[in-house]
């Protein structure tokens, strides 16, 4: 745990967001040293309730998505329904440098935390992250992670032509989404720095996967271009057309291989040990997309394959910069000793529950460290300190916890 | 809204390419930097422009529609200015040419690296060290530069030499084995490049953290993001589930990792209508029950907690695909929105071009016709800032389109230095013969 100041050292968020987007953009920015100060509702943020857990038993703090998602923030407590807990809220807000708000837009109107209210209290950066936006016909509706790829994202050519749409792992979705609002919560951060100015600045999660670069851009601007639209293919499994590409077995599980024409077939073909491949009539592209090819590739790739481990391909692999990876479980991906080496996971010292490993830093910066300074905070953890910062005597502190504004 | 452009005054000199990369530059020139794409015209970087320099419209139809479905489906002479799989990340940019594996080439380049403020790069492993671009002939240039390397697995330990695209790297990042369907094994499931789009949003959160960094101190410094380690943070649920209990998380199909039930995708009357159907609470089960009307399978007491309807999921799965299967998928989806149950329709790239909803949001904006393409809506920002001009403020660069900004404005070369860089091929608007095949 490093105490070397990080990029952000002096940005102060207030964070009105909950469950995965909004959290993981304030974590983003938590982890580059801005002070997150995150505001719980009376009960705390739903994701305390998702797991998986710490060895397997539930509780409060214990949730994997949780422990993730709110690491080097601070927890305060406050009822906003509450004028005690409304009136912590408006000494905090001038205090900051950016707001993140997470509300929909029906609650934010309900709690007086819609981004222009907000703004009316202080003139700070709000960043509103809604499902849908501020207006249109979908403004109130509901997303999980699965709606929300269905809709916006590619799911539609996800899967095969005979089969349902298929949605992608975990929340990546949803986590995607809150990476492209810390982008805009940084630029709302430098347009204050730079122009002396705040704005309001407005994501949708709807928006973010419409312009997801993992083909859902490229397949609308494809529509409009060419009125061809994106399906999912007929047949499962790797294809030699335009090249062979696709997931194949080896000794100890899976590995992705691409080796279309070119370099990356030549590679391929130095990888196996099959320099006859780089004659005619492999040197056609056509040759490549027939059956026959197919068959052939077959016949000298899988046993090559089969006698390795998915370590020993990639090594190879490697050797000869083919274009292949092994598919990794997420036990893997923990055992492997490289990134070990490399650092990619951490060790978190957590007050009440000890030390656990915790998945580490998305990047390094040579100058201003990514670091885990702080666990993810109890519920109210730093309710007191905060109220007594913002000017509550201990009187004021504790009368607010004594009418449930604040916690 | 007026200027106030949160970068305003950042140039970025970007050797970025394929998504990854050159989507965290985007990031960047969509909120005011200066974004300068370094492209050699002698040299083509596969999957950055387009699939091929040379297309045939035949060619252009067996590639998936995402690749392959330029204007009218005939990607015509210039296709690496008309991509739909990478047009939409050169928006807001400026491209200039050069070759930079020639000495005079390389001190044009160190010129305008000498003017940058950030350098960007996810080349293969000793591209940009070959050309002479260490980052200590970087710094010689520009002391103070933000530099943004994007190495697949890192610049240092046993897998440094390992290459791939999206696809490979979501493999390592643990992505491929999250998904697919629950009775099929990974090799059976199709390419998809989440983490392209996760990683560059993350080489864009870095830069940013470190411009504020330099403008507060006058420090630059470097940045490394390894893509398969930034791609293992889109599935944290499963990373620690690996570390804290020990247990290798496979795909679950359409079903939830959130305890969600049921949750799926279902077919809805007419061809190719799917539904995506989440109860996130037993509450929304509650109003999925009323909303069908009370059907006698659904009033089994067991299912009214999450617990019994996990206990249950296929049998239930199977009662909601028969009375999903015959109804209007978007009557459905907004009767039960309305009801309070989460739902959306599997919107292809024509149903979401079509969205009553997405009409009318600001990602997208209609730009006029060039010689390229034709007058369409391309995606801007997905954020939109009230007081900063955010958005598509400038059309996709085409090949050596700011050519004359570069070398004459920003390097101030004259009439006669731009004429003998042009005939020894640097200054172009198309790629040379030797990438042409002509």
């Amino acid at each position: 745990m490093a105490e070397a100041a990080g990029a952000l050292d002096g940005v102060t968020v207030v964070d009105l967001t909950a469950h995965v987007a909004g959290p993981y953009a304030t974590k983003l920015l938590a982890d580059l040293g801005a002070r997150v100060v995150k505001i719980e509702r009376p009960g705390g943020d739903p994701a305390r309730a998702l797991g998986p857990w710490l060895d397997d038993e539930p509780g409060p703090d214990r949730g994997g998505a949780w422990q993730f998602l709110n690491t080097n923030k601070e927890s305060i407590v406050l009822d906003l329904k509450t004028a005690g807990g409304r009136g912590a809220l408006e000494r905090l807000l001038p205090r900051a440098s950016l707001v993140v708000v997470g509300h929909a837009p029906a609650v934010a109107e309900r709690l007086g935390t819609a981004p222009d209210a907000l703004r009316a209290v202080a003139d700070v950066n709000v960043l509103s992250i809604t499902n849908f936006g501020w207006s249109g016909p979908y403004r109130d509706y509901a997303l999980s992670e699965t709606a929300l790829y269905a809709m916006g994202g590619e799911m539609f050519s996800h899967g095969t032509a005979d089969r349902e749409p298929l949605k992608l792992g975990g929340t990546v979705s949803l986590l995607q989404c809150g990476a492209m609002a810390a982008i805009a919560a940084l630029g709302a951060v430098h347009a204050g720095e730079v122009h002396g100015i705040a704005q309001r600045v407005d994501v949708s999660l709807f928006d973010v996967q419409l312009n997801s670069v993992d083909r859902r851009s490229s397949t609308i601007l494809a529509w409009r271009f060419s009125g061809r639209v994106n399906e999912r293919p007929a047949a499962a499994g790797p294809s030699t057309a335009g090249g062979l590409a696709g997931v194949f077995p080896c000794a100890d599980g899976y590995v992705e291989l691409t080796a279309s024409a070119g370099p990356y077939w030549r590679r391929f073909a130095e990888m196996i040990g099959r320099p006859d491949f780089l004659e005619p009539p492999w040197t056609d592209p056509a040759w490549l997309a027939t059956p026959e090819a197919r068959a052939e590739i077959d016949l000298a790739l899988v046993p090559w394959l089969l006698e390795r481990t998915r370590a020993q391909v990639w090594e190879a692999a490697r050797e000869c910069h083919a274009i292949l990876a092994p598919l990794f479980t997420a036990a893997d991906l923990y055992a492997d000793p490289v990134f070990r080496e490399r650092g990619l996971w951490e060790r978190v010292e957590h007050e009440t529950l000890g030390a656990f490993p915790m998945l580490g830093r998305p990047y390094l910066l040579g100058e201003t460290p990514w670091a885990i300074r702080r666990a993810a905070p109890r519920l109210g953890q730093d309710t007191d300190a905060i109220l007594a910062e913002l000017g509550y005597d201990r009187a004021a502190r504790d009368e607010l916890r004594r009418t449930g504004a604040a916690a | 809204m007026s200027g106030f452009l949160p970068l305003e005054g950042v140039r970025v000199c970007d050797f970025a390419c394929v998504w990854a990369g050159q989507s965290a530059t985007m990031y960047l020139a969509d909120l005011g930097a200066d974004c300068i794409r370094v492209e050699n015209p002698h040299v083509w970087n596969p999957a950055t422009r387009a699939a091929a320099p040379v297309l045939p419209a035949a060619l252009a139809a067996r590639l998936p529609a995402w690749m392959g479905g330029h204007p009218g489906g005939d990607p015509g002479s210039r296709p690496w200015n008309n991509s739909p799989a990478f047009i939409h990340v050169v928006r807001n940019k400026r491209s200039f040419t050069v070759d930079s594996r020639r000495p005079e080439g390389l001190a044009i380049v160190k010129r305008l690296i000498a003017i940058s403020d950030v350098l960007a790069e996810n080349l293969a492993r000793g591209t940009l060290e070959k050309l002479g671009l260490d980052d200590d002939a970087i710094r010689a240039a520009r002391p103070d530069i933000v530099i943004l390397h994007m190495p697949a697995y890192g610049r240092t330990g046993a897998y440094v030499e390992g290459r791939g695209y999206g696809a490979h790297i979501d493999g390592v990042a643990g992505a491929t084995v999250l998904r697919g369907y629950r009775d099929s094994a990974p090799e059976t499931n199709v390419q998809t490049f989440t983490g392209d789009f996760f990683v560059g949003m993350h080489g864009a959160v870095a830069m940013l953290a470190a411009l504020r960094h330099r403008r507060r101190t006058g420090r630059g410094q470097t940045i490394e993001l390894a893509q398969a380690e930034c791609s293992a943070s889109m599935f944290p649920q499963a990373a620690l589930d690996a570390a804290w209990n020990g247990r290798a998380a496979h795909t679950l199909g359409n079903r939830s990792d959130q305890g969600f039930a049921p949750n799926g995708v279902f077919a809805a009357r007419g061809e190719e209508r799917w539904l995506a159907l989440s109860c996130r609470s037993d509450a929304e089960w509650a109003a999925l029950v009323e909303h069908m009307g009370r059907p006698a399978w659904a009033l089994d007491p067991a299912y009214a907690a999450v617990a019994g309807r996990l206990a249950a999921e296929d049998r239930i799965e199977a009662e909601l695909a028969a009375w999903i299967a015959a109804r209007d998928r978007d009557e459905l989806f907004r009767d039960l929105q309305a009801a309070g149950v989460t739902a959306g329709p599997v919107l292809s790239a024509r149903d979401a071009a079509e969205d009553p909803h997405a009409r009318q949001s600001p990602v997208w904006r209609r730009l006029e016709a060039t010689e390229d393409y034709p007058a369409a809506e391309f995606p801007a920002p997905s954020f939109t800032f009230s007081r900063s001009d955010v958005t598509l403020r400038t059309p996709p660069a085409l090949l050596g389109e700011h050519n004359d900004y570069v070398y004459r404005e920003l390097l101030g070369l004259d009439d006669e230095e731009c004429a003998r860089l042009e005939a020894a091929g640097h200054i172009a608007t198309t790629y040379g013969p030797e990438v042409l095949g002509r």
